[in-house]
């Protein structure tokens, strides 16, 4: 058997320089990227996210930026263009035109009150102040309540609810003993009691939000925390001897980060809820400042007669709301190591 | 378990002692007076009213009677329904909101569940977003605009369901879904979320891989594993129906004790607030109870805390 | 019920032919009609269902403090005196009263009638209430109404025994009165339910749970409560068969419902569950064309009181006048009220006396201080700041968390900022918040109301005097002290002398600024057109139904 393989003369010739960058070109290696570049990179990739993320973004601008630049003054009293609806240039659909139906007739509103030239996009209220500059503002004041309630939710709640769950045993029980005590006063209670004896406002709103909304973070987080820490991936790390920080920090934060937040999505809307339903009680934000929560109340009252008064604010606290979640639901996929595609 | 029950019922009566403290000496911080006819009175005329009422007496000594009184069972006289034990107050008018608050709990978790489950088995087709978008929008509208969306529409255009006051099943429609309506978002989200989780999980693959079918591993093991985290947020969500109900009552002219409630706080009706702050903290502390022993039930994992001693 | 189930078959067919054939209207229109045809079945037997806006807190007429309660007691029972339209006064369980020539002692002639349990009522029964009442280990927070009888305050002070209160029983059907001064509106207070009696044997029969249900208790009115927990937010009561005048009251049962909020109670008044309903917010001003909507006057003044207390701006008379004169009342009470509410013109309520045919606030007008002058007010403003020795003033405008104070509060702002160099905020509060700061003289500015008790000026007037304790912005005045003291003192029995001191106090306080008048409250209310013959009357429990009736 003179099996002699004959091989082509060209199929062993000396590497080149193209060669090996071609052979380079085939190794599996994704450029490194650290953690928060991974999930901004997915975070990108979800539109809804995406879309919602600039949606929030074009809503802080435009409520904080109308400190600086409103339609109209959110303040200011025309009582003689007061109830006049929506009515935007150049739409003619009922409801955008500036016509309202009274005592069983479409009439129009402008030109009943005296005020043919003038258009407001989102109408007047019952003082004829500008309706969209108050949702602007009102917009501004629910979410700096928010915003602030939900950083108290986030520092206090997380720590306690990850230290409780982390140490078990006896300190776990008081802590929860603490937290149980506190979840079984009826937030409400300890809410409109701080705000009547501080003074009815902002401030006071916040602190009593504050100081009731963390515990859920901190119940749920612990809930999670009881869980992750008796799976193996922790049992490894205790084992290697890993300090209790670093492994909270390096294991139990990015496991838990679904629960943060998604919960920070809940507490988002829990406050700015938190606050409309104080207004509706009476002991809201004071007049002539305005929240997303009064301005609803108010609307509410006359929503038979005056409907857009409701549908504007509601409108844009919907938006907000589901803009807040979308991102959320986003963000969760985008830190969570687990769900990498 | 028994051992278990023994000492969370001694904590209850600790927080319920301490919720009565607390509570007490907030209330006492209050400005003005409890007395209904305050306007017209002149400050000689209150001292004189007070007087009979035992109400200048020193805090700390009315705070003892207060508890001397509950620990009997007497839980002082309203101020606003004049001659009323406050405990028959409450009797009266804790039926309604029970049924609704349950209802709106049972009706929007159960629902929440289905569609929460369904979502996430049909993950990121429309029926996903469907269930997203019903769902976010469940906590986009308070409460009280969703009750008075419902109340127009279905109600006095419609005329389905009646407007207001209180009577048979009937009565109860829309109330429960006003409230019912973020128990069910919430519940909705968070199942959805937890399944999506659980559905990628390796027991789960194994479990397909073994040939079950797919109701199978929905129902045994993706489902039951994602109720868990639901049962630590039923406690919260029994407060968001407590503080829904406050405004809803209202709106709905209903006899409950949400709304008794607020007119309590905004009358200074002290015993009123007491009683009623009792109340709402021992059935939450019932629901937190429940909630505990159902979580060491779905989950074997987690022992509860009194047994190991 | 079978008739009724035909009905609404034959309802569905005609509708269901008419509009569209679905599912969802089909159902619409069966649920409609049911709640329609049981509801006129109903109302045609002379019921009428009536909103209060708050539950009924007491049937106690010695405790009993609010609107609610003084509405249900004034039906239910019956004092010496009744008032009727426009606060008319007729006999009550009296027939007829004497009043002596020093005004100090009143006789009535009781006639004979009785408790709905049967029992006589005699001069007894007012004896023991009105003892009751005083009686300070009842504690009632209406007892000062008492004051001109003679003994009371003693005894609310613990000063008497309860028996030497002025009011005797000279047999069965005589009751005597002793006042400490003369009194001209005495009977219009004897006829308001703090007077009522109170069946004695009754009231220890029951003890502590008497008057707390609709069951332990009597009744001598036009109609007996038949349904009330205590704690109940509806209650309902039958005609009185018992009642001395029980053949002309037409109507067999009144319900009371209670809707806290505005929005349901005009849709349970559009569905039909109501006859009657108050509006409020923007609601009145939809329906100021209907034939049902009616505007009802209150006895009462919305104004702001100014802490002379606090810094010398307040103290300075133009300051005060400027703030008066920046508010346009006619623009508020019309386009932004629009609820019946009508521009105060003095302190007292109009249409509460009258002289020689002419209204109080007619003699006693200062036009310039309730009228709107934004170019006085600003050049008043700006005197003000000069002699106080400031170049601009900033405040605080306290006022109720209710619909209206916040209406108020921002209305007043809006109106004051055009005065220039001034900074206004404005702080909502609940109603007790608000009535404790403003009690402390924790305030600038605060919007108060006032609510006449009976129909005399004095109601009003007597607020004011340096020291009293209603008077919150302490503003005080020599010659306004001396015209209210004669009032009630020197003056008491001389009718046009009396007059004359209570239309000068007014003008005293109107001239200084002493307080700032803004509106006078009005209700605007929806009527069935069906229902008639209600009474209504602008002080105390308002609404009596013993004439009303469904045609």
């Amino acid at each position: 058997m003179a099996d002699t393989v004959k091989l082509p003369e060209d199929s062993f010739k000396p590497i080149t320089s193209d060669d090996r960058a071609a052979l380079d070109s085939e190794k599996i290696a994704a450029p490194s990227l650290t953690f928060a570049q991974d999930a901004w990179r997915r975070l990108k990739k979800n539109k809804g996210a995406w879309v919602s993320l600039i949606v929030l973004v074009v809503i802080f601008i435009m409520a904080f930026g109308s400190i600086f630049v409103s339609p109209h003054d959110p303040n200011a009293v025309h009582p003689a263009y007061a109830n006049l609806p929506s009515k935007i240039p150049g739409i003619s659909i009922n409801g955008f035109n500036g016509t309202l139906v009274q005592a069983g007739e479409r009439i129009d509103a402008y030109k009943a009150a005296g005020a043919s030239g003038a258009h407001y996009i989102m109408g007047t209220d019952y003082l004829g102040r500008d309706l969209f500059s108050r949702v602007l503002y009102g917009t501004r004041i629910s979410l700096i309540i928010a915003l602030v309630a939900t950083l108290f939710d986030l520092t206090i709640g997380v720590t306690y609810g990850m230290f409780s769950g982390w140490k078990g045993g006896r300190i776990d029980t008081i802590m929860q003993r603490i937290i149980e005590i506190i979840l079984s006063i009826p937030n409400l209670v300890v809410i409109v009691l701080l705000i009547l004896i501080l003074k009815p406002g902002m401030a006071s709103i916040i602190i009593a939000i504050a100081l009731t909304s963390w515990v859920n973070m901190a119940r749920l987080v612990r809930a999670q925390t009881l869980e992750l820490k008796e799976q193996e991936f922790i049992l490894a790390a205790r084992t290697l001897g890993e300090r209790p920080i670093k492994i909270a920090f390096k294991h139990l934060l990015p496991n838990l980060s679904s629960v943060i937040i998604i919960n920070t999505m809940f507490t988002i809307p829990n406050a700015i809820f938190f606050e409309a339903t104080l207004s509706y009680i009476g002991i809201g934000i004071s007049s002539p400042q305005a929240s997303l929560g009064t301005l609803l109340n108010d609307g509410q009252k006359n929503f038979q007669f005056l409907p857009y008064q409701m549908w504007w604010p509601a409108l844009i606290l919907s938006i907000i709301m589901l803009a807040f979640n979308l991102l959320g639901d986003g963000l969760r996929d985008a830190f969570d190591p687990r769900t990498k595609e | 378990m028994a051992k278990y029950l023994a000492k969370r019922i001694f904590y209850l009566i600790l927080t319920l002692f301490i919720v009565i403290t607390v509570t007490f000496f907030l209330m006492k911080l209050l400005p003005g007076t409890p007395l209904t006819n305050q306007a017209k009175l002149s400050k000689s005329q209150i001292h004189l009213i007070y007087e009979q009422y035992g109400l200048n007496k020193p805090v700390w000594q009315q705070y003892l009677l207060y508890l001397a009184g509950a620990v009997k069972g007497d839980f002082g006289t309203s101020f606003q329904f004049s001659d009323q034990p406050v405990s028959y107050l409450i009797s009266s008018r804790i039926g309604p909101s029970l049924q609704i608050g349950l209802q709106a709990m049972i009706v929007g978790v159960i629902l929440g569940v289905i569609i929460g489950a369904f979502g996430a088995m049909k993950q990121n087709t429309w029926v996903d977003t469907t269930t997203t978008v019903v769902s976010i929008l469940g906590i986009s509208i308070p409460s009280f605009v969703l009750a008075v969306l419902l109340q127009y529409y279905l109600g006095l255009k419609a005329g389905w369901f009646p407007i207001a006051e209180w009577g048979g099943f009937i009565y109860t429609v829309l109330p429960t879904l006003a409230l019912g309506a973020q128990p069910l978002a919430e519940s909705a989200r968070f199942v959805r979320t937890e399944m999506v989780d659980v559905l990628s999980s390796d027991y789960i693959e194994l479990a397909k891989a073994k040939g079950l079918s797919k109701t199978g591993v929905i129902y045994h093991h993706a489902l039951r594993n994602s109720l868990i985290p639901l049962i630590t947020i039923v406690g919260p969500l029994a407060v968001n129906i407590m503080t829904g109900s406050m405004v809803v009552e209202n709106i709905f002219s209903i006899p409950g004790i949400g709304e008794q409630f607020v007119k309590s706080v905004l009358t200074n009706d002290y015993p009123t607030i007491m009683g009623l702050t009792i109340v709402y903290s021992f059935m939450l502390c019932v629901v937190l109870l429940i909630t505990d022993i159902l979580y060491g039930i779905v989950d074997p994992r987690i022992r509860l805390t009194g047994k190991a001693n | 019920m079978l008739k009724q189930l035909r009905g609404v078959g034959i309802k569905m067919k005609i509708n269901s032919a008419v509009k569209l054939g679905t599912v969802a209207t089909f159902a619409a229109v069966l649920l409609a009609a049911c709640g329609s045809s049981s509801n006129s079945s109903e109302s045609s037997k002379q019921t009428l269902n009536w909103m209060e806006s708050s539950a009924l807190p007491s049937m106690d007429s010695s405790t009993a403090t609010d609107v609610v309660s003084g509405e249900t007691i004034n039906n239910t029972g019956e004092g010496l005196l009744r008032i009727g339209k426009n606060s008319s006064i007729h006999p009550g369980v009296a027939k007829s009263y004497k009043v002596s020539k020093d005004g100090k002692t009143y006789t009535f002639n009781l006639r004979k009638s009785n408790w709905s349990n049967g029992d006589k009522v005699t001069a007894k029964d007012f004896v023991y209430a009105w003892q009751r009442t005083v009686n300070p280990k009842t504690a009632s927070q209406y007892a000062y109404m008492y004051a001109q009888v003679k003994n009371a305050n003693a005894i609310m002070n613990k000063k008497k025994a309860v028996s030497t209160l002025g009011i005797k029983a000279v047999g069965d059907y005589k009751v005597v009165v002793t006042l400490t001064q003369a009194t001209s509106y005495f009977p219009s207070l004897v006829a308001s339910p703090m007077f009522f009696p109170q069946n004695e044997s009754v009231v220890q029969k029951y003890g502590k749970k008497y008057a707390t249900n609709a069951q332990d208790n009597v009744y001598n009115g036009p109609f007996k409560l038949t349904y009330w927990t205590g704690t109940s937010d509806n209650w309902s009561m039958s005609k009185n068969t018992k009642y001395w005048d029980a053949k002309n009251v037409k109507l067999k049962k009144v319900n009371f419902k209670t809707m806290k909020d505005p929005q349901t109670a005009l849709s349970q008044y559009q569905s039909g569950k109501l006859d009657a309903t108050y509006l409020s917010g923007q609601q009145p001003k939809n329906y100021k064309n209907s034939k049902q909507y009616v505007e009802r006057k209150s006895a009462s003044t919305f104004y702001i009181e100014l802490n002379e207390k606090k810094d010398s701006m307040m103290k300075n008379k133009k300051a005060r006048q400027a703030l008066s004169m920046a508010i346009n009342r006619n623009q508020f009470v019309n386009k932004v009220l629009q609820d019946g509410s009508t521009v105060s013109t003095g302190l007292v309520s109009t249409g509460l006396a009258e002289n020689k045919g002419k209204d109080f606030n007619t003699d006693a007008a200062v036009p310039s201080a309730t009228s709107y002058n934004l170019k006085k007010a600003k050049q008043l403003w700006k005197e003000a700041l000069k002699e106080t020795g400031r170049s601009s003033y900033s405040m605080t405008l306290t006022a109720d968390d209710t619909p209206a104070g916040k209406n108020s509060a921002e209305f007043i702002q809006s109106q004051w900022a055009k005065l220039g160099n001034i900074k206004v905020t404005n702080s909502n509060l609940p109603f007790k918040t608000r009535l404790a700061r403003s009690q402390s003289g924790d305030f600038d500015a605060v919007i108060s109301a006032w609510g006449a008790d009976f129909p005399d000026p004095i109601s009003f007037l007597s607020l004011f005097t340096s020291g009293n304790s209603y008077n919150n912005g302490k503003w005080s005045s020599k010659a306004y002290d001396t015209y209210v003291g004669d009032a009630t003192g020197k003056d008491a029995n001389n009718t046009s002398a009396r007059w004359n001191d209570l239309v000068n106090a007014q003008k005293t306080i109107l001239n200084e600024q002493g307080i700032i008048p803004v509106y006078q409250q009005g209700k605007a209310q929806l009527v069935k057109s069906k229902v008639q013959g209600l009474v209504y009357f602008p002080t105390g429990a308002n609404w009596d139904f013993s004439k009303a009736y469904i045609k």
